[in-house]
């Protein structure tokens, strides 16, 4: 504890405050005790402390100003989380609160030379200072971070537990006051399931403030809401944003065991009940620690028993004020001077060394006092409102703006302080009707009207004859504002732009009327003609985390995935799918399935099974080559192309029986031909009996491949003639395997080896994966990754779409110009295909295979292929090292004036430097004649 | 290499706990008493059909998308527009497969079996709605998703079918069935423990019997 | 987030589909010329304000849908399923949130 005298009153009715258990914590260093139901700033201001902050700029002392959530001045770091809300935080034990933004301490902070040189830090100081030259920025940045505000996160920080939540229901209402509350009540009433939300911990509005009275009309209203089941009530939580056909999102804080929650709600009507804020004054000294709004010492005094000073004076305009004048000379307070803006009072100034220690009235007087309270008017928060398409207006004789109540959805409403004022019956009553309306909206009734509620004339009071702050979160004062007027940013949204007025942490809720007003005033017109800025989303501070939630980001493995992770498989993220690269040298794995026989899992290659009569034409449409002759037991290579010709996806297409066939995609392009075929089919062609099912996964697909692979088959398949004149390449074959029935196997060769690729159902896959390494063990099988697939193939000059292609490539660049059949009556690219063959082959690139004139070179892919004056002539698709034979080789897209055979070409190194290749005569550079795979 | 071959089939989720084989299935054999359980129910048979969605079949399903109901021990979903997906027990597929080609001769069927190919489980419990609704943004309400409704949609951004089985639940709660791309299961059958866990959720291990029922 | 109310499967997040785009009708490839052709492959309206769009039910039914919706308010005045014509069923409209309780319109 510090020396200081207890500030903590004696009970007060409706605190919330624990007597009976006392919390231990730190602040800047140092231990205190708060009780439970204490924000952190109450517990700190009961011991007697009411600093809490420096300010922005100007490096200023802050106390409390409004007491709330928004309050500017009371922004720290707890434990390892910044830029918590110190006068919303409810206190826990052991918590480490620290003073943020003040550096090297909250006594001593080397930015107050900032406040000696105050007047040269105007607006738009840092725009016009940190300009030019370009090349100190990196300085510039270092020293304005400096001086931005902002906790401290460490990065040993474990990932906070953020989650989200989706939630249906008739009718949302944001805020629980008085009108809030009676909405709810009403609206469950008609039926409706009602979701109810407030920013504060308990439910009340400023009932929970305002006397006995109010107090009994809160404990109805709250047995009321706990008496119907059909209202799920959110506290400290907030509505930050409406969007299109009323999606609503809620911030939820501290909830399901998540630091915060974000809560999706499509809402049939949304029911707007923020109430209303209030509003600062401004004057020199404004923002002195003991200088306060009359809600913040109600809500001290009544909800933690908190006094909040020992002299005060008080300038009120309004009820509230008056209340809280009440409050202090009820508490002990002694209120040394009343000053009624009603009649035309007000003040001049507030002085004081860091913290508030007189104030000077218009006649010079100066009233020694620790505490000046304010209740100069309000703020609507008609943000909510604003995002459903309301267009606030200014009422001068409420001195607030207010909503317009055109341009909303009749799914959107407002009551409460928001509209008007009232009695507590008068609100309850709006409330009541407006929550009835929503109820029978919600569930597609008309439903009834709701009635006026007038705003009660109150004095337009914004600033007295001094200049004080108008966004203390920014630091930006009246004068500020006036000299950005005198500049000429004369309108209210390019004023917040200029001197960033409104744009700090409140956004505007204390802010944007006494900007407004300071610029009515500096350029003569009306408060009316300026208007407001626009309020967007969120209207509350979200953080990121929220807003990321838990990361659904799904994954997908094959069945043999735990094999692979058991056997040093290093996994690969290839889309969704994780695979083994490798299982610790690719280029060994490569040369086993050359010499031996080797396994790998291409699960994820895209599978659809297509059945019906129609589906030879189906093909025929989808692939630029003929499939009316596809015998039963064959498979055949096809290639797409979309419709302005350029490759879309390769693969083979099997014929199993009579009308059902499979189909193999490209691994990434399973899902976009399953798409395209339902494209063609649905759109274009709904009268063709063709079903296409997607089986991807429904098989665990495994290449066996290598020249000993027909021996290793031999050993596990049944039912199915393996010898080459039998099952030859390019067909396809089903039967048994390891014992597991329904499998599919054909011949093709990606590789250039002899191999089978086999879809066994995918419950099975691991056994039979199992069962190959096993039934091949004496035959030198080993398991290759991707990585060694990439190797062979290239050897072998098979091109992967994507990689050697791109989304210009038409299938006559990719070297597949050959299977275009234009005498097909359509196919998709059909026309840009038949055009390209006719105008564009001689100018179109081409698909090469290049060989590195030095042995050891290996280009990195993507690495530019140059002219002698430096022209690019293509670039390089697909490089390796061949451990079959020794050098490098390469796929590229090269121009066709470089395309024949033997030519040498420039490689240009992304690194620098340069390396000559050799254009090779055919894209293979195993096999070329295709005699291994066809054994 | 062995005279015959003794093919074991795996789920593609994996649930902690003792694991045994039973009907030819690698399983754990786990069971929970949690309040909100999750239960693989992926070695039930699930076969696929597709056919005109206002023709014979529909009729003699009685079933239309967006719905289900049990017939003879089998499931049937109405998935998709002229889509169902029939579930039953574990290694029935082709017993159903053939059934349903029997129930319309002529008409242009396709019947594929998908048992392998998807993943299928089962959240139950009296906080099953809100655990899912934490994944799932189709409104779970009764009046929109009451007994034996069906729906597909993002569960974690997992295309998802989705079937509301109190009835297969066996629990006298509410009970989703959940069926997705194999591949996808284990994910899924994650982040759905994720989301139950504020509720006490726990996973178990399938239990086998026929229709999905436990 | 807007939605979508799919005429097979009711009101859904605009998150579950894949906006195709604006619908275009693929010429004749027999006849076609390329003027013509690439009209179809590459240019849209892209107006403020009512638009014929497909938009595919990724997530859901996997069905192309053919959506009326102003690109201003987002309003959606008629859906029906690609490739067919005439009127939208009734009860999908009527799920959406301006019209009643969200994602309304029973089973089939």
């Amino acid at each position: 504890m510090t020396g200081a005298a207890s500030r903590r009153l004696p009970a007060q009715a409706g605190e919330l405050v624990d007597r009976s258990r006392p919390l231990a914590f730190r602040w800047d260093g140092r231990s205190y005790v708060g009780l439970e139901g204490d924000t952190i700033v109450s517990a700190l201001l009961a011991c007697g402390v009411d600093v809490f902050s420096r300010s922005f700029k100007y490096s200023r002392s802050r106390g409390v100003l409004s007491a709330s959530f928004v309050d500017p001045g009371c922004t720290v770091q707890v434990d390892d989380e910044p830029n918590v809300r110190g006068a919303h935080r409810r206190l826990a034990a052991g918590m480490d609160v620290r003073p943020q933004n003040v550096w090297p301490s909250l006594r001593f902070d080397v930015k107050t030379a900032n406040g000696l040189v105050g007047r040269f830090l105007t607006a738009g100081f840092y725009y016009k200072t940190f300009i030019k030259p370009q090349r100190l920025w990196p300085a510039y940045q270092q020293v304005l971070s400096r001086f931005a505000s902002g906790g401290v996160t460490s990065r040993q920080n474990a990932h906070g537990y953020y989650d989200k939540r989706y939630v249906h229901v008739d009718v949302v209402v944001a805020g629980a006051g008085p009108a809030g509350l009676a909405a709810a009540v009403a609206a469950a009433d008609t039926g409706a399931g009602v979701l109810l939300v407030e920013e504060e911990y308990e439910l009340g509005g400023h009932l929970r403030f305002s006397g006995e009275e109010s107090l009994s009309t809160l404990s109805e209203l709250r047995a009321q809401v706990a008496a119907r089941p059909s209202i799920e009530v959110m506290t400290d939580a907030v509505v930050t944003g409406r969007y299109d056909d009323n999606w609503v999102a809620v911030l939820q804080r501290n909830v399901g065991g998540a630091i915060e929650r974000l809560v999706k709600v499509r809402a049939g009507v949304l029911v707007a009940a923020p109430g209303l804020i209030e509003r600062p004054y401004v004057f020199a000294g404004n923002d002195l620690p003991g200088v306060m709004l009359s809600t913040a010492v109600r809500r001290l005094v009544n909800l933690y028993a908190v006094k909040p000073g020992e002299r005060a004076v008080v300038l009120t305009a309004n009820a509230d004020g008056d209340a809280a004048v009440a409050d202090l000379t009820r508490v002990g307070v002694n209120v040394v001077r009343v000053l009624d803006g009603r009649a035309g009072e007000t003040i001049r100034r507030a002085t004081g060394r860091g913290r508030l220690q007189a104030v000077e009235l218009e006649d010079g007087t100066v009233l020694p006092t620790d505490l000046l309270v304010t209740a100069t008017g309000w703020t609507a928060p008609t943000s909510l409102i604003n995002m459903a398409g309301d267009r606030p207006v200014w009422n001068p004789t409420a001195a607030r703006f207010v909503p317009s109540g055109d341009g909303l959805p009749p799914t959107v409403l407002a009551t409460g302080g928001l509209v008007g004022d009232g009695s507590t019956d008068e609100l309850i009553a709006h409330g009541r009707a407006a929550g009835t309306l929503a109820g029978d909206r919600a569930q597609g009734r008309a439903g009834g009207g709701v009635p006026d509620l007038a705003c009660e004339p109150h004095p337009g009071m914004f600033r007295a004859s001094t200049h004080g702050f108008v966004d203390f979160s920014e630091d930006v004062s009246s004068k500020d504002v006036v000299a950005a007027a005198k500049e000429g940013y004369d309108s209210s949204e390019l004023v917040k732009r200029f001197t960033t007025a409104t744009m700090g942490p409140s956004q505007g809720k204390l802010e944007t009327i006494n900007t407004i007003a300071v610029l009515s005033e500096a350029t003569g017109r009306a408060i009316e003609d300026l208007g407001t800025t626009v309020w967007r989303p969120p209207y509350a501070p979200i953080s990121l985390g929220a807003l990321a939630g838990r990361i659904f980001e799904p994954t997908r493995v094959s069945p043999m995935q735990g094999w692979h992770e058991g056997h040093g498989g290093v996994p690969l993220l290839a889309g969704q799918w994780i695979r083994p690269d490798h299982y610790g040298d690719a280029a060994q794995e490569a040369r086993n399935v050359r010499e031996n026989v080797g396994i790998i899992d291409v699960t994820p290659l895209g599978k659809l099974e297509l059945s019906g009569p129609d589906v030879p034409r189906l093909l025929n449409l989808v692939y630029v080559n003929k499939w009316s002759k596809l015998a039963v037991g064959s498979v055949r290579y096809g290639v797409m192309c979309a419709e302005d010709g350029v490759v879309m996806d390769d693969g083979v297409t099997g014929r199993l029986d009579e009308d059902r066939y499979l189909m193999s995609t490209t691994s990434s392009g399973a899902a976009t031909v399953w798409e395209w075929l339902e494209n063609w089919l649905q759109t274009a062609h709904s009268d063709w009996r063709v079903h296409v099912t997607p089986v991807t996964t429904a098989y665990a697909s495994i290449n066996v491949a290598g020249p000993k692979s027909r021996e290793l088959m031999q050993r596990v398949v049944e039912g199915v003639e393996l010898s080459t004149e039998a099952f030859g390449y390019m067909q396809v074959r089903q039967g048994r395997i390891a014992g597991v029935d329904d499998c599919v196997m054909w011949r093709i060769g990606f590789t250039g080896e002899l191999s089978y690729e086999m879809h066994v159902p995918a419950s099975y896959g691991l056994h039979v994966w199992e069962a190959l390494l096993q039934a091949g063990e004496d035959l030198g099988i080993r398991a290759f990754g991707v990585e060694a697939q990439r190797i062979l193939r290239l050897e072998k000059g098979h091109l992967i779409v994507a990689q050697d292609t791109d989304g210009l490539t038409r299938a006559h660049s990719a070297g597949l110009g050959g299977m275009v059949k234009l005498d097909k009556d359509d196919f998709a690219g059909k026309p840009e295909l038949a055009w390209h063959e006719r105008y564009g082959l001689a100018t179109a690139p081409r698909l090469v295979a290049l060989q590195p004139v030095d042995a050891t070179a290996v280009p990195p892919e993507a690495s530019q292929i140059i002219s002698s004056n430096g022209d690019i002539l293509g670039r390089v698709t697909s490089s390796r090292m061949s451990p079959t034979l020794g050098h490098g080789v390469c796929l590229a897209q090269v121009d066709p004036a470089v395309a024949a055979a033997g030519t040498v070409v420039t490689i240009r190194l992304p690194g620098g430097g340069d390396i000559r290749a050799t254009v090779q005569e055919d894209l293979a550079f195993v096999d070329p004649e295709g005699v291994r795979l066809r054994a | 290499m062995p005279d015959t071959w003794a093919p074991v089939a795996r789920s593609a989720i994996t649930v902690p706990g003792p694991r045994s084989v039973v009907d030819g299935w690698e399983v754990s054999t786990r069971r929970s008493s949690a309040a909100l359980r999750l239960s693989d129910a992926s070695p039930l048979a699930k076969v696929s059909v597709r056919a005109d969605a206002d023709g014979a079949l529909a009729d003699a399903f009685g079933v239309r998308f967006r719905s289900s109901r049990r017939r003879d021990g089998v499931l049937v979903i109405g998935s998709g527009p002229g889509e169902w997906l029939l579930v039953g027990g574990v290694g029935t597929a082709h017993q159903i497969a053939g059934q349903v080609c029997g129930l319309v001769a002529g008409d242009f069927v396709s019947v594929v079996d998908v048992t392998h190919g998807r993943a299928l489980m089962r959240l139950t419990g009296s906080d099953a709605s809100r655990a899912l609704s934490k994944v799932c943004a189709v409104d779970l309400s009764d009046a929109v998703t009451p007994e034996g409704a069906a729906f597909r949609s993002s569960v974690a951004k997992v295309t998802t079918d989705v079937i509301r089985d109190d009835a297969g639940g066996g629990a006298g709660e509410p009970s989703y069935l959940l069926h997705c791309e194999r591949s996808s299961g284990q994910y899924l059958f994650k982040c759905l423990l994720d989301a139950g866990k504020e509720f006490g959720i726990e996973p178990e291990g399938p239990g086998l019997d026929s229709t999905g029922a436990r | 987030m807007i939605r979508i109310p799919c005429p097979h499967c009711s009101a859904r997040n605009s998150a579950e589909f894949r906006h195709v785009g604006e619908a275009a009708a693929r010429p004749d490839p027999s006849t076609v010329t390329p003027e013509q052709w690439r009209v179809y492959l590459y240019e849209r309206s892209n107006p403020a304000g009512w638009i014929t769009e497909t938009w595919f039910h990724t997530m859901g039914c996997r069905r192309f849908i053919t959506v009326e919706r102003h690109t201003v308010t987002n309003e959606i005045r008629s859906v029906r399923p690609a490739g067919s014509s005439g009127p939208e069923p009734a009860e999908a409209l009527s799920g959406r949130a301006d019209a009643g309780s969200p994602d309304a319109g029973g089973q089939a």
